[in-house]
């Protein structure tokens, strides 16, 4: 019997010891160079995530907060008052919902078009370069905080100067006339201000990319007779694309998490404009209702990490790979 | 191009001098879209409130007026705001760099089991709402203030702790880079002569990689410097930085914007000017991890 557990223990140390004899030092050592960053990204994103989930099925509010291990486990009673549109939460979130992807969307095809457009426009040699080079890349190092409040300040209905503009261009005819802060337009203020801070750096990334293409490809296509069109069509395009994967997934998910742009672009309480982040935000500070929060996260958490997963499964297996971490 | 005809060339030209003008008249359509806000910015915090209020199109203020520029500090602590900004950045910076060119040396540098896996799981941090994680880690830090007598909400160590974190992601993805680009061949060379790997790595890599290290600081800085979020729940009373206090402009009666424009002025110039000091590392170290293949 005592020999069937040394040889049992024997087998399982051999198990157990197994994978690590595959860690030579390299990779052992590599592992304690990882630590402290995979111990920090524990305390601040893994555990409360799990733990955000773990409140999500449970009523934590402001009264049951500070002692929250004894809240009330209700399971679902969120997620079902969510997708209820008769409770308070129902009834707003799916307009929410849609007026989150329009952002994300609105946002990543303005940023892509004009840094494309900036690129390729700074992908030839003329005087200036360098400064235009610069300044374009301005609106993404200034603080975000101050120029957030600038567009506010410009947006504004009867001071700020884009009504001022238009009225100067005959376009409107009075300046309170037309509302880009509440009503329709807070969507449409909040896409522009966020292509405003963000196509720099698709601008960038796409003009290193440009710079990256083989001169050989161009000089094939020429040699072939393409046309300008064809050229851009069937070498520029291709030859973008993993640069191009890797600015549409950051600009939907960072559009999809971005908080700042609407708390401080528009009203606190905006009826139109409330975005996912904005959304939640109001309930679980405002109202105090911190599990309905965690579970209205934890849908958006779902519904930005399948949108990446998809669009990486589609698109940008290689590069990411190869490239991004 | 010795086959084609003559003629050809000159329309040729013609049509290329057409297409550069117009290529150079949208570059300046888009300059003027990037610069404008800018502008408004200069122009506003040069202007009296009433010259704001006044009706019709006015770009540029009557007169330079500096009295924005005085006044605002007196409105509340807005050097308070500063220095606390400068501290909670700053130091943020400091920390997230050491960690994460530790982390990006490995990823840089060696093959180990999981090294995919890890990389995911770092990329993955990117796609967490903030608010998901807020009410948690405020439950963490109550419970470490009551378990522990170490108070950690409105204090600097708090935050920048959060922050420290928060920007290593993104560091370890520009840094390595930066790393990729140096010859291993010199840290092999260190090690023959007796060096530990961890010799090799701050005697010989960080400080070749000094420049790419401080343009990924830049980064770390200005996303801790403009952090909203979390600021308003762990950084009031005494910690607030700028971030947070510049709202204070905003009062029950009216904004202030002359005055917030001001303020705002003199946060950025700090900004722009170490970004145009280290503009190339910059634009290299943004581009250089997703650029490989």
């Amino acid at each position: 019997m005592s020999v069937s557990i040394e040889q049992f223990t024997q087998s399982l140390r051999e198990r157990l010891t197994v994978p690590s004899l595959g860690f030579d030092d390299d990779s052992r050592f590599a592992y304690w160079l990882l630590l402290p960053s995979i111990a920090m990204m524990a305390l601040i994103h893994f555990i409360p995530m799990v733990w955000g989930f773990v409140i999500s099925f449970m009523e934590v509010n402001d009264s049951t907060f500070i002692d929250w291990m004894n809240a009330p486990i209700s399971p679902l009673k969120q997620y079902s008052a969510i997708f209820q549109p008769n409770t308070a939460v129902g009834a707003e979130f799916w307009s929410s919902l849609v007026e989150t992807f329009l952002f994300a969307f609105g946002t990543t095809i303005g940023v892509y078009v004009l840094g494309l457009t900036t690129a390729l426009l700074l992908n030839k040699s003329f005087r200036g370069k360098l400064t235009a080079r610069t300044l374009v890349l301005i609106p993404y190092f200034a603080p975000a905080v101050a120029t957030i409040y600038i567009w506010r300040m410009m947006f504004t209905a009867d001071t700020g100067v884009i009504n001022e503009l238009l009225v100067w261009l005959g376009v409107i005819n009075s300046t309170d006339e037309m509302f880009w802060l509440i009503g329709n337009n807070a969507l449409i203020s909040m896409i522009v201000v966020n292509v405003w801070k963000n196509f720099p750096f698709a601008a960038i990334m796409l003009y290193a990319g440009l710079q990256s293409i083989p001169e050989q490809l161009y000089e094939a296509a020429s040699i072939d007779g393409a046309s300008r069109w064809a050229t851009f069509r069937y070498v520029t395009l291709p030859q973008l694309k993993p640069v191009t994967a890797v600015i549409v997934l950051l600009m939907i998910v960072w559009s999809f998490i971005n908080f700042t742009i609407p708390y401080l672009l528009l009203d606190k309480n905006p009826e139109n404009g409330e975005v996912l982040m904005l959304f939640i935000y109001n309930f679980a500070f405002q109202n105090g209702d911190y599990s309905l929060g965690a579970a209205l996260s934890i849908i958006l958490l779902v519904i930005s990490m399948t949108i990446s997963y998809g669009y990486y499964r589609a698109t940008m297996k290689s590069s990411v790979q190869g490239g991004a971490v | 191009m010795a086959g084609v005809p003559s003629e050809f060339e000159l329309s040729t030209n013609a049509r290329d001098f057409l297409i550069d003008a117009f290529q150079k008249f949208v570059l300046g359509l888009i300059l003027t879209f990037t610069l404008f806000p800018i502008f408004m910015m200069i122009a506003t915090s040069l202007k009296s409130e009433s010259e704001l209020y006044r009706d019709g199109l006015h770009l540029l203020p009557s007169a330079l007026n500096v009295q924005n520029y005085v006044d605002m500090w007196a409105r509340f602590d807005l050097v308070g705001f500063f220095i606390n900004s400068l501290i909670i950045a700053g130091t943020t910076t400091v920390i997230c760099l050491t960690v994460a060119s530790l982390a990006a040396y490995a990823f840089s540098r060696y093959e180990f089991p999981g090294k995919g896996l890890f990389g995911l799981t770092i990329l993955s941090t990117q796609m967490i709402p903030g608010v998901l994680i807020l009410i948690p880690i405020f439950i963490l830090f109550l419970t470490i203030q009551r378990e522990f007598g170490v108070p950690m909400i409105n204090t600097y160590h708090g935050i920048i702790f959060i922050y420290s974190t928060f920007t290593v992601p993104f560091a370890i993805w520009m840094l390595r880079g930066y790393f990729d680009t140096i010859p291993a061949a010199l840290e092999d060379a260190a090690r023959i002569d007796g060096c530990t790997r961890l010799q090799a790595l701050y005697r010989i890599v960080l400080p070749l990689a000094m420049p790419g290290i401080a343009a990924t600081g830049m980064f770390v800085f200005i996303i801790a410097f403009n952090e909203v979020l979390f600021a308003s729940a762990f950084a009031n009373d005494g910690v607030t930085p700028f971030a947070i206090g510049i709202q204070e402009f905003q009062t029950n009666t009216g904004t202030h914007w002359t005055e917030m424009m001001a303020a705002a002025t003199v946060s950025s110039v700090p900004l722009l000017l170490i970004f145009a000091l280290f503009q190339k590392q910059i634009v290299s170290g943004l581009t250089a991890g997703s650029m490989k293949q």
